[in-house]
């Protein structure tokens, strides 16, 4: 197999697409996106048909802090910049500025992700628990499962910087980080459509 | 794919090939940056009418998608449009379902 031969500091260009195999994931992985996309719009037309439907609890424009949403939202805008950030230094064979990219996108995940818990405790505080309305069930749904693929996000680029440490960048080891980072955007991107839907819509509606 | 294997060291990598800088990268963050603050400001500032938020919000959030799959998923590049066709399949079923549901709930 060729993808051994390149030696470090000899990697080709754009090392994450060198192979046949590296492309093949990479494809793979934009068809899993489709994937992903629909999972979310199902879970965002849920969201969208319940959302005025809060029964006993409170609505939300009451619930929303918007100082909050928007802190979340740069956290998780500047994580995607540093992910790709990650990719130029990749792109450059740039081993220890690409981990040190890598290692700043993990801290800014798990920040985000330290704010949306103390913002799901606040809300079960107020009375917004997961039963509470159909509007309650919906948004810890589309919102939780966002949380929950920020948390497999941190903990997949954890594991491939632990292989970069033990194997080096290599034309195997790149395109793990290449398609990491792209699935880093792609959460930012459903972020973009949760703050505006869930968030700033629940404020404009009232 | 690229053609010349054949260079030693890393560093003339870069320059033979033209490897992109970061200024478009940061370009694509300040526009990200202004159109999530153009759509907090026009939710914060509350006078303007509801359907005309709601039409900023859709297209403020509609535009910074596309700047940052363009930028920052490199669908832009070449060689991406299989990517772009499994995006947009997805796509297609988002919208018959979210249309689905508006139109279950509110007709």
């Amino acid at each position: 197999m060729s993808a051994h031969d390149h030696a470090e500091g000899q990697l080709p260009h754009e090392p994450e697409k060198a192979t046949l195999e590296a492309r093949n994931k990479i494809l793979g992985f934009w068809i899993f996106l489709g994937a992903e996309t629909v999972l979310f719009g199902t879970l965002f037309s849920a969201f969208l048909a319940l959302r005025h439907n809060i029964g006993d609890g409170p609505t939300a424009n009451e619930l929303f802090q918007l100082p909050m949403v928007f802190a979340a939202t740069m956290i998780l805008l500047t994580s995607s910049l540093t992910s790709v950030f990650a990719v130029q230094a990749l792109h450059h064979h740039n081993k220890k500025s690409m981990i040190g990219w890598l290692i700043v996108t993990i801290v800014l995940g798990l920040c985000f992700l330290g704010l949306e818990i103390y913002e799901f405790k606040e809300y079960v505080h107020e009375g917004h628990g997961f039963t509470t309305s159909a509007f309650s069930s919906s948004f810890y749904t589309l919102v939780g499962f966002h949380g929950a693929h920020v948390a497999f996000g941190v903990v997949w680029i954890g594991i491939v910087i632990g292989q970069i440490f033990k194997k080096g960048l290599t034309v195997v080891t790149a395109p793990k980080v290449y398609i990491s980072a792209i699935y880093w955007h792609f959460i930012d991107v459903v972020w973009v459509f949760i703050f505006t839907v869930v968030y700033l819509m629940g404020k404009v509606a009232g | 794919m690229s053609s010349n294997h054949d260079h030693s060291a890393s560093g003339e990598a870069t320059k033979r090939h033209k490897v992109e800088g970061p200024q478009k990268h940061i370009v694509g963050f300040v526009m990200s940056l202004a159109l999530t603050i153009i759509a907090f400001a026009a939710v914060s500032a509350g006078e303007i009418n509801a359907t005309f938020t709601y039409i900023i919000l859709v297209s403020m959030a509609v535009i910074q998608v596309f700047i940052q799959m363009a930028f920052w998923m490199h669908m832009k590049d070449r060689g991406h449009l299989f990517p772009i066709i499994g995006i947009l399949a997805g796509v297609f079923v988002v919208f018959t379902m979210v249309i689905m549901a508006l139109y279950w709930v509110w007709w």
